[in-house]
């Protein structure tokens, strides 16, 4: 017994500490990677755990972690993130912070000045033991009179964190036709004395590099792969080497990677005073290089200004904004104009929708409830159908086979051929398309509200309705007054959820209509079906591209919507609970 | 528990696998020419290219977010109107150079360009064009006017048979006849397109609405048109005239279905003037926080730009050709094996590139309202499109 008990401790104990070893390897590689706020979600739920294993009063908790790990990924988490994101312009444009902005700007950004100075070049390595290694000497032969340089491997200036590096330089020396002399060491250059071009190098502590790649010459061709993710890939990537006249030289992506040129890096930093406050102050800009204008800087964006003296912008950066999607929540006159008419038919759509799916779900609970009906299981099989097909392909029945106009079954076959009627046009007019909306939501909701109605009806006892019946009360009254009231105090909180539900069932909108019809007239992309949420949806994709900070600043307010209704709409349903009492 | 341990593990998984080699996600129909591409590249650079199969539709979706973080693939292979929202979010790099310049064609080329730079190296072209059921319209009475298309749908229809039906409410299929007519979405300057500048309610736009609209009013065109029923309707033989592109051509063949293409180009509205259809491109992107750009530059520019690595990826995945060197060898070729890359290619010379601009993305939704309420008689011709012009400008502004 007790050796089962320690073996069991063990096995918790073992877990437990592969456990935490892996969640402080998370940790360290989220902050790393500067998401600050996942880590410390991570850290949380990790000393939680910890604290419920450990410590024996917490042992019930433990069989919450589970539960504890989903509400943490996936409800507290994106709930924070959203609300962080809706203080943010972040979205198409703004994906990056601006420090990784400014490195961008600084190092990845170069312009080819009107002169270049361009260099072929070739790489003399040494060999040892057969093998090449990485211990090479650069030659490099201007373009435009033919003067040789050298150059040893470049000096590792930064690395990132994978270690891969992020900056070397070098400096050209020039050599003469039998010598050089490189960092101060001096080298015997060994020419082929009939083409006069360079064999091998010969250092003063007799230590010889190899002619080894060049790239235009074809003869070398064989050791490309080598140079290539060897020596270019790790050495040459990010090198840049001064030249005789003090210009730097890289690796030229105009002639892709074959030859040095003078590349001037485009964007810089300058430190000016700002007069425009109150009292000077120093600032640091990104200046352009080549045009030396400051670049402004609003929006959470870098604007340039181009040859024709128009700003174009180079590249945005994630900021906060503050309540500025907020505001826009309540300003722009995109929103502004058509809330009204928008939250009016979400309210109602929500409200149909629940009504008439409660409706026709209680009538067919009710229906199915009666002893004498024959064939139940059958009926309740058949019934649920609508839930279980996945609404993505009922939907597109409906949308396609029964509501086409010309088409469409219930045009074709109902409208037309039964009563001889003009065809409806059931999707492109605002009133029908309502209508299609609700009645297929009605459709895809009825199932749900049958089955829950049909549990709430077995659990009321028969002898309310033999007592009703003995004191002569009509099926009629035996509804209103037994059925129906104890009904609602198991369903009313459904209700409740179904109508929230419903408010945000963006699906049960998309897939059908899309939002549409338009409405004639409309200066914005709203709908006569969009509810809040996919109009919403609208404005934050539709747009220009994606806007998250948008997206996000409109959730909250949603919620904040629903959430409200729900609290009144459970203190209104409360009643029911009285009744019961 | 094992959920949150199989993110931590993804986590650690790919942040130590990235940097080795080059990764490029490609959807499955170019993968088999890639594979020899990169063998090659292989071979010749010793630097390992691995193809990852992503589903078309994903790549993008699955890179916006990816690339950001750097964990994203050095190429990606895509439509050309991904261009400017990727651009312009910092995370395309630009192409330095392109050799052969002059064998490309420029709406090829002018699709991945944005803001004077280029983005992506294309590869394959397409466009739409009118496709005919052959048992329904005899050779001799193919029509070379949209005035011959009515009469002779007209004709044809009946019961059962449906004259002319195409994705009407659509704006990319309906582009053509706005464009023809001398409508235009941006106007293209020399420094790119003026978002400023629309031309979607212009004489000729509206000129091209109300034909579209007649098609309804005089009854050749069903009500309730959409992409789903033209399909379904031509491919069991009940539609004579439909709109469609390369993509569905394959089907109808399978389904047994004789069927001919009229490109734009050989149709028109009135003398001189034909339908324009979007061009759509493919083409090859890289991403701007590779650790191996100058290497994913080099295999994108020298192994997928080469005459030789176009004609790789043709031979695989036959779509219409960008360059015009490889296109004289396809039509010099013929047969009936390359007639639809022929045809739909005579099609797209006629046609202008899908903006890439991100600004695009209001464009679509706010043209559909129009076309629906004009087709729907909600509104007029006039309305409908003042209205989606404002939409746009108070999208984008």
């Amino acid at each position: 017994m007790t050796l089962k008990r320690l073996a069991i401790l063990l096995c918790v104990v073992a877990f437990l500490a592969l456990f935490n070893a892996f969640a402080v390897w998370g940790i360290f590689v989220l902050y790393m990677d500067g998401r600050y706020s996942l880590a410390i979600v991570l850290g949380i739920l990790t000393v939680l755990i910890d604290l419920f294993v450990l410590n024996p009063k917490g042992y019930p908790y433990r069989y919450m972690i589970p539960a504890l790990v989903l509400l943490f990924t996936l409800t507290l988490y994106p709930m924070y993130y959203t609300f962080e994101v809706a203080f943010t312009n972040f979205g198409t444009g703004h994906l990056f912070t601006r420090p990784e902005v400014v490195q961008r700007l600084l190092n990845e950004y170069y312009f080819i000045p009107e002169e270049p100075t361009e260099y072929d070049f070739s790489v003399f390595l040494r060999i040892r033991d057969y093998k090449p290694t990485d211990d090479f000497i650069l030659l490099f032969e201007r373009i435009d009179d033919g003067e040789e340089f050298f150059s040893a491997k470049p000096d590792i200036v930064t690395r990132d964190s994978q270690g891969n590096i992020l900056r070397a330089v070098g400096t050209l020396h020039e050599g003469t036709v039998d010598s050089a002399k490189i960092d101060s060491k001096n080298y015997r250059i060994i020419r082929d004395p009939e083409t006069q071009r360079i064999i091998t190098l010969i250092s003063e502590t007799g230590e010889a590099y190899q002619y080894f790649y060049a790239p235009k010459d074809p003869d070398v061709r064989a050791n490309a792969p080598y140079f290539f993710s060897e020596i270019r890939g790790i050495w040459l990537r990010n090198a840049e080497f001064t030249d005789d006249t003090g210009n730097q030289i890289r690796l030229s992506p105009q002639t892709l990677f074959t030859t040095f040129a003078t590349i001037e890096r485009q964007y810089g930093l300058r430190t000016i005073t700002d007069f425009s406050g109150p009292r000077p102050e120093q600032r640091t800009v990104v200046y352009n290089r080549e045009t030396d204008q400051n670049l402004a800087e609003r929006d959470g964006t870098f604007y340039d200004i181009d040859e024709f003296g128009r700003e174009f912008s180079v590249m945005g950066y994630v900021a906060n904004v503050g309540f500025r999607q907020f505001r826009r929540l309540l300003e722009d006159p995109r929103i502004r104009g058509p809330f009204l008419a928008i939250f009016s038919w979400t309210f109602t759509w929500a409200g149909l929708s629940v009504l008439f799916s409660f409706t026709v779900g209680l009538a067919l609970a009710i229906t199915l409830n009666d002893r004498r009906l024959m064939g139940k299981k059958l009926y309740r099989t058949l019934l649920i159908i609508p839930w279980a097909i996945p609404s993505f392909i009922s939907v597109l029945v409906w949308r396609n086979g029964l509501f086409n106009e010309t088409y469409g079954i219930l045009n074709r076959f109902l409208v037309t051929g039964l009563f001889g009627a003009e065809p409806i046009r059931w999707l492109g007019e605002a009133f029908w398309a309502r209508v299609s909306v609700l009645m297929v939501n009605t459709w895809l909701g009825f199932p749900y509200m049958m089955t829950v109605c049909l549990g709430a009806l077995q659990s009321i006892p028969d002898e309310f309705y033999e007592a009703a019946s003995i004191d002569g009360a009509s099926r009629v009254q035996q509804f209103g007054r037994i059925t129906f009231p104890l009904l609602m105090v198991t369903v009313a909180p459904l209700l409740v959820g179904s109508f929230a539900f419903n408010f945000n069932n963006f699906v049960g909108i998309f897939l059908l209509t899309e939002g549409g019809p338009p409405i004639p007239g409309a200066t914005t992309p709203a709908g006569s079906t969009d509810i809040l949420i996919s109009y919403t949806y609208k404005l934050a994709f539709y747009g220009r591209g994606q806007d998250f900070g948008f997206a996000s600043a409109i959730s909250i307010i949603i919620f904040a919507i629903v959430a409200g209704f729900s609290w009144l709409n459970f203190k209104i349903s409360r009643s029911f609970e009285e009744v019961s009492r | 528990m094992k959920r949150f341990l199989v993110i931590v593990f993804l986590v650690l998984l790919i942040s130590s696998f990235a940097g080795a080699g080059l990764v490029i996600w490609s959807s499955e129909s170019q993968v088999p020419a890639l594979e020899r591409l990169a063998a090659e590249f292989e071979r010749d650079y010793g630097i390992r290219v691995e193809i990852q199969q992503v589903v078309f539709g994903d790549i993008k979706s699955k890179f916006l977010p990816a690339a950001p973080a750097g964990e994203g693939p050095d190429i990606i292979i895509g439509a050309h109107d991904w261009v400017g929202e990727l651009a312009m979010d910092g995370l395309l790099e630009p192409i330095p150079f392109l050799p052969q310049r002059d064998l490309y064609y420029d709406v090829a080329v002018e699709a991945f360009s944005y803001g004077g730079r280029l983005y992506g190296l294309p590869y394959a072209l397409e466009s739409i064009a009118i496709i005919y059921n052959k048992d329904l319209i005899f050779e001799d009475e193919v029509p070379t006017t949209i005035a011959e298309l009515e009469s002779i749908a007209m004709e044809v229809a009946d019961d059962e048979i449906v004259g002319f039906v195409y994705d009407a409410p659509n704006f990319y299929f309906s582009f053509p006849f706005i464009a023809g007519y001398g409508g235009y979405i941006f106007k293209d300057t020399p420094e790119g397109l003026d978002v400023d500048d629309i031309g979607l309610n212009n004489p000729g736009a509206a000129e091209g609405v109300a034909l579209i609209r007649s098609w309804f009013d005089m009854g050749l065109m069903p009500r309730g048109a959409n992409y789903s029923l033209m399909d379904g309707l031509f491919i069991e033989g009940l539609a004579a005239f439909i709109i469609n592109g390369p993509w569905a051509t394959p089907l109808y063949r399978d389904a047994g279905i004789d069927y001919g293409i009229i490109p734009f180009s050989d149709i028109y509205l009135e003398p001189g003037v034909t339908p324009k259809p979007f061009v759509g491109v493919q083409g090859f992107m890289i991403n701007s926080r590779s650790r191996s750009k100058i290497e994913a530059i080099e295999f994108v520019v020298n192994y997928i730009g080469s005459y030789r690595g176009q004609k790789a990826i043709f031979e695989i995945e036959r779509r219409g050709v960008v360059r015009s060197d490889l296109y004289a060898e396809v039509e010099a070729e013929g047969g009936p094996e390359l007639y639809d890359i022929i045809q739909f290619s005579a099609s797209a010379s006629v046609g202008t590139p899908m903006p890439n601009i991100p600004e695009m993305a209001a464009v679509w939704g706010s043209m559909e309202d129009a076309l629906n309420l004009v087709i729907n008689a909600q509104d007029t011709v006039g309305n409908a499109l003042d209205a989606a012009v404002e939409k746009i400008k108070a999208a984008i502004q």
